[in-house]
């Protein structure tokens, strides 16, 4: 059935790979030779230069810029010109309006020491300076002695010494006038227009004018123990003009809270009282701040100012740190216990500012602004008031202790100075 | 031209005259009798001076007007004459 055969192999030609074969063709081509040749050539001298500009100066660039025509209107101008200036030059030449001026632009030297007027009778007691006032021709310093840090009744004698520091023989260790005094005096004003009367307060109560012209007995009016007058130590005594002018009566403050005002009756030598205010707790006018009552009720006056401004205004700050604003003519009865005195009191408050910490040592009005002073007390601080409205306008921090005075400049708006308890005045 | 030579030579010669400068409106110096750097100094200086006070006389009235401003030194005393178009500036020393 199956048997093995071998057969011969059979091969097909491929039909694709032939045309895959490509003709080949070669073919060349060759340019002609080309010709190239070399040569060379030397300089046989050589030269540098170079040139730069230089940076002109730019003045003498416009200086010259105009040189060759002249710039119109000059010759005009210089017609107009000339004759005002040369006789300015002629009458300069010869004034002798600035012979010896000179003026000062360092600013380092502004304030000295001048003098230290001593009393060595009363540097010997140890007692202090309480007040010090010039009087109205400037020439004369009157001072108080007394003393500040007694708390009890004191029977100690002591002066009121002025200085004049106009005359020839004038020694700050001597002084011209000395008043004996037989208790301490707490404040000093002298009269705004005649030279030799001295208002002054003392520690008992009493309010005394001296007359320094006077040599045999220089106590021109007193104003004695009576009910009218204060009964603790008055603080401040000012003089404060009248409608009629040339007539000054005193005004005095003491700490028991009745500011007093005194006519002085010159046949009697005695100061007659005039007006009574009492400030009571009760009647203080309360802003916006409520204030707490306390104590016996009568608020004790520390420091008084006049307005210049207003005759019927004058400021009060009291040792509760109480500023107010009060008038003169007003007509509410005080409601002190009436004590058989010879004038009513009256209640002069009106308007009572914000109240600041600590007695108030010192008030003053502005010269120059109608509605601003300066208070100072012993928290250090200044307030800049309006007297329109209850807080201060400015506090200002002049030392970290207490404020003893405060001033406003008479010549400068804006100026003030301060003593301090540290001794230092500053001026602000 | 002579004459602006001898308007110049005149005050020139006036008693302590130290020198004169002659300023157009915008503050370039245009004659000088001094040294160049002194003069652009002042001229830029007075410039300005003369037109702040002109300023201050005319707003505090308006119809007023800056006539002649001097200005006295230690050791001088500068006057400026102002004009429309030109400043005419002298340094003196009157106690020569």
């Amino acid at each position: 059935m199956f048997t093995d055969e071998a057969l011969e192999s059979i091969s097909i030609q491929s039909l694709w790979r032939k045309s895959q074969r490509l003709e080949q063709e070669s073919r060349g081509c060759q340019t002609t030779e080309v010709h190239s040749a070399e040569t060379d050539t030397q300089a046989v001298s050589t030269t540098i230069s170079s040139t730069q500009t230089e940076p002109q100066d730019q003045a003498t660039e416009l200086l010259w810029k105009n040189h060759e025509s002249e710039p119109p209107g000059l010759k005009d101008f210089l017609q107009r010109v000339e004759d005002v200036v040369i006789r300015e030059l002629v009458r300069n030449s010869r004034s002798h309006a600035f012979d010896g001026f000179q003026v000062n632009w360092d600013y380092s030297q502004l304030v000295s020491c001048l003098h230290c007027l001593q009393h060595p009778t009363a540097q010997e007691r140890g007692l202090h300076a309480t007040s010090v006032s010039w009087n109205c021709t400037g020439s004369v310093i009157a001072c108080a002695y007394g003393r500040v840090d007694d708390g009890h009744w004191s029977t100690e004698r002591s002066y009121v010494c002025t200085w004049n520091l106009s005359r020839r023989g004038f020694s700050p260790k001597q002084a011209d006038l000395i008043i004996d005094v037989h208790t301490a005096v707490t404040a000093l004003c002298c009269h705004p227009n005649q030279p030799t009367l001295i208002a002054g307060g003392l520690y008992s109560g009493e309010v005394v004018v001296w007359d320094t012209s006077r040599t045999q007995d220089p106590v021109l009016a007193l104003s004695g123990m009576s009910a009218d007058s204060h009964r603790e130590p008055v603080y401040q005594v000012a003089w404060v003009p009248l409608e009629k002018k040339g007539e000054f009566r005193v005004l005095s403050a003491s700490s028991e809270g009745r500011v007093l005002l005194w006519m002085v009756d010159l046949d009697q030598g005695r100061l007659v009282l005039n007006a009574a205010y009492v400030l009571v707790q009760q009647q203080v006018p309360h802003s916006s701040v409520s204030f707490k009552a306390q104590g016996s009720g009568t608020v004790g006056v520390t420091s008084l100012a006049l307005s210049p401004w207003d005759s019927d205004t004058f400021l009060v700050g009291s040792e509760a740190g109480l500023l107010l604003r009060c008038s003169f003519s007003s007509k509410t009865p005080a409601a002190a216990p009436f004590e058989g005195q010879s004038v009513p009191p009256r209640a002069p408050a009106v308007f009572s500012f914000r109240p600041c910490s600590g007695p108030v040592h010192s008030i003053h009005c502005s010269p120059f602004h109608r509605n601003l002073f300066l208070s100072a007390g012993t928290d250090g601080l200044v307030h800049l008031h309006s007297l329109l409205q209850a807080s201060p306008l400015l506090s200002l921090k002049v030392s970290d202790s207490y404020t003893f005075q405060v001033q406003w400049s008479p010549t400068r708006p804006l100026v003030f100075a301060a003593a301090t308890g540290q001794g230092a005045t500053s001026q602000l | 031209m002579a004459e602006v030579e001898e308007t110049l030579k005149r005050i020139q010669g006036q008693k302590g005259v130290q020198g004169i400068i002659i300023v157009n409106s915008e503050g370039i110096p245009i004659k000088t009798t001094l040294d160049n750097s002194s003069t652009v100094q002042y001229a830029g200086l007075i410039h300005q001076l003369v037109m702040k006070a002109r300023s201050t006389i005319r707003d505090m009235d308006p119809q007023n007007d800056l006539t002649f401003l001097r200005v006295r030194s230690k050791k001088n005393e500068i006057m400026i004459a102002p004009d429309k178009d030109y400043f005419l500036i002298v340094i003196q020393n009157p106690s020569d």
